[in-house]
């Protein structure tokens, strides 16, 4: 880096908040999108095939 | 090696959320009973429908307490049966196979979504909890006239609902002085007894009969007229069971008349 300022940082010191932001909003705009396709687009899309569970595991 | 405070925090995070999906797809299957269309079911060769015991005359039919099967063949360009009638409430079990070509079975705005594949019997359980009608379309290209091909899902209230079927039948003439007889048969497609009345008229006579029809079976109910009393010429007959009605005329014809035709039998 030549002759310009720099600082070493230690690894706990390293503290990129405005990462742990954005991924924070990813993770709760993926909650959110799950819990609507899911329970509101998928099982809230009535009637729905329904049936045992063992036939399928079993098949 | 040691890890960054913010990174063992998305680490787990990201754990987190793949469990909650597995979480919610068993809820799913196992809390809902929500099941896909297996590969396990039946096949069935699509020139020997006609021949085959279900899909030979494709029908909605009882079997068992609040459960029906339908039986349903695509061909281009239409389903049969069409309507597909059948009672709310109750568990529906769709088999669905294809005359012809690949066809779809997609009622639209439900997650009724199957393909009709000719040789093979798709099985679907599904269960309408409220009365009303419900399209049924073909969703894979099958041939010219596809974007036609479509059904009708009418589904009944459950107290509505029934497998009756009346039919009902009069020589076209009777002699005078002979016996006008009308012949009706009851069908009860359901498991229980139906216990119903049965009213018929020929001419301006009127009769009425009271049957209990065994589940599955048909009984045949006769009601006799004289010639004499209705007089010579054309007369009207309605059988009526519950909200179904025949309609037909008989001819009575003098003795003279069929003495002239060759006194034929009526
Ligand atoms: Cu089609």
């Amino acid at each position: 880096m030549g002759s310009r300022v720099s600082r070493e940082i230690g690894h706990d010191e390293y503290d990129p908040w405005g990462t742990l932001s954005l991924i924070v909003v990813y993770f709760v705009a993926l909650t959110l999108m799950w819990l609507f396709t899911y329970f509101v687009e998928f099982v809230g899309n009535t009637p729905t095939v329904m049936g045992m569970i063992v036939p399928v595991m079993l098949g | 090696m040691r890890i960054h405070q913010y990174e063992k925090l998305w680490i787990v995070g990201a754990m987190i959320l793949i469990v909650g999906f597995i979480v919610t797809i068993t809820y799913g299957s196992v809390g809902l009973g929500i099941t896909m269309i297996g590969d396990e079911e039946e096949t069935i060769a699509p020139d020997e429908l006609n021949d085959d015991e279900q899909f030979g005359e494709p029908r909605v039919e009882q079997v068992g307490e609040n459960e029906y099967a339908a039986y349903v063949v695509a061909q281009t360009f239409i389903f049969q049966p069409d309507p597909i009638e059948i009672p709310a409430n109750n568990e529906i079990t769709f088999h669905v196979t294809s005359r012809d070509v690949i066809h779809g079975f997609y009622v639209p705005g439900t997650n009724i979504n199957a393909m009709a594949i000719p040789g093979q019997v798709a099985e679907l359980t599904v269960e309408f909890d409220e009365p009303g009608e419900h399209g049924l379309i073909c969703h894979e290209y099958c041939g010219s006239g596809h974007h036609t091909m479509e059904g009708l899902i009418v589904v009944q209230p459950e107290d509505e609902f029934d497998l009756t079927e009346l039919s009902a039948e009069t020589p076209d003439t009777v002699t005078s002085g002979e016996q006008v007889q009308l012949n009706a048969t009851v069908e009860n497609g359901q498991l229980e007894p139906l216990e119903t009345t049965v009213d018929a008229e020929i001419g301006d006579q009127t009769f009425q009969q009271n049957i209990t029809v065994d589940g599955n079976s048909t009984q045949d109910v006769t009601f006799t007229a004289e010639s004499t009393q209705l007089g010579v010429g054309e007369h009207d007959w309605t059988v009526t069971v519950d909200d179904y009605e025949e309609t037909g005329s008989v001819e009575v014809v003098s003795n003279e008349t069929a003495a002239a035709e060759g006194g034929e039998e009526s």
